[in-house]
């Protein structure tokens, strides 16, 4: 009875894997739709990602990719290769493409914040992050 | 009696050792360390500025801190007792290694006891750690300097 209760308290985790849905948010601040549409697109057609989160302030362009879990090896990559895209597509763009836990996180909250003035510092300081090594 | 005689009846008397029941054990024990580290990681990067690559070093700091009250009052001994190799082989195995050592030889002064003592079990980690670092990257720069791989 034990056991078949543990079981059972078990399938919940390995069904909540089997949801393979990808969203993608995007906070727009200089209000250039086609390259909001276009960014969008670019992070869908990425296969290995399952949430993105794009922050357009001026002219720079903060992307938070989370990898799926299985292919997390290829985290590196995948960034590379995003940001590559995007790049060649808006050279005039300050891009950074992170798959960080920190960037997802912070701009998951970014999206509700409505000062743009804040944003803008907030990416500023979110870069300088990215690019931290120690 | 013969030395056979003596090893087979050594084996019937000794009670069959328990191994799967150790390797759940162990498993399950150092899962929880391991899931205590990844919350520990979580909470450096959600309330300070730490990032995927950063949180590491503050993470092992503190598992170790951990590590070192529970060797200080006694807790991790039995820890160790119940899951052997589970509680050894995360970095609390590490610490709990070095901390016990400098408590141990306390008495014996702090640069013969202590100092010299410290080490004595972790140190081999520490020399073939860095030992199988240096050749791993030195296998690393040999295949990137031919093309095989990028850093």
């Amino acid at each position: 009875m034990k056991k078949m209760a543990f079981t059972l308290f078990l399938i919940p985790f390995f069904l909540i894997g089997c949801s393979n849905e990808q969203t993608i948010q995007i906070l727009n601040e200089s209000g250039d739709e086609e390259k909001r549409a276009e960014v969008e697109e670019m992070i869908k057609n990425t296969e290995e990602v399952y949430t993105g989160t794009a922050i357009f302030v001026e002219d720079e362009l903060l992307v938070a990719i989370q990898v799926k879990p299985w292919l997390g090896f290829k985290e590196r990559k995948v960034e590379k290769r995003l940001q590559k895209e995007i790049e060649e597509k808006y050279p005039d763009l300050n891009v950074v493409v992170s798959t960080d836990y920190k960037m997802h996180w912070e701009t998951q909250k970014l999206l509700e914040e409505e000062d743009q003035k804040k944003v803008s510092e907030k990416v500023d300081k979110l870069k300088k992050l990215a690019k931290e090594e120690t | 009696m013969d030395p056979q005689e003596y090893q087979q009846l050594e084996q019937q008397i000794t009670p069959p050792t328990p191994y799967v029941k150790n390797v759940l054990k162990a498993f399950l024990v150092g899962g929880i360390i391991c899931t205590i580290g990844q919350a520990i990681t979580y909470f450096f990067i959600i309330f300070f500025d730490f990032t995927d690559k950063t949180a590491g070093n503050a993470t092992v700091a503190t598992m170790v801190f951990i590590s070192m009250l529970l060797t200080g009052f006694g807790l991790y001994r039995k820890l160790g007792q119940f899951a052997g190799a589970g509680s050894a082989v995360p970095v609390t195995g590490f610490g709990n290694a070095v901390i016990s050592a400098a408590i141990e030889y306390r008495t014996e002064g702090l640069v013969l006891g202590v100092g010299s003592n410290m080490f004595k079990l972790a140190g081999s980690v520490i020399l073939f750690g860095v030992g199988s670092a240096f050749f791993i990257a030195l296998i690393k720069l040999i295949l990137v300097s031919v093309g095989v791989l990028e850093w």
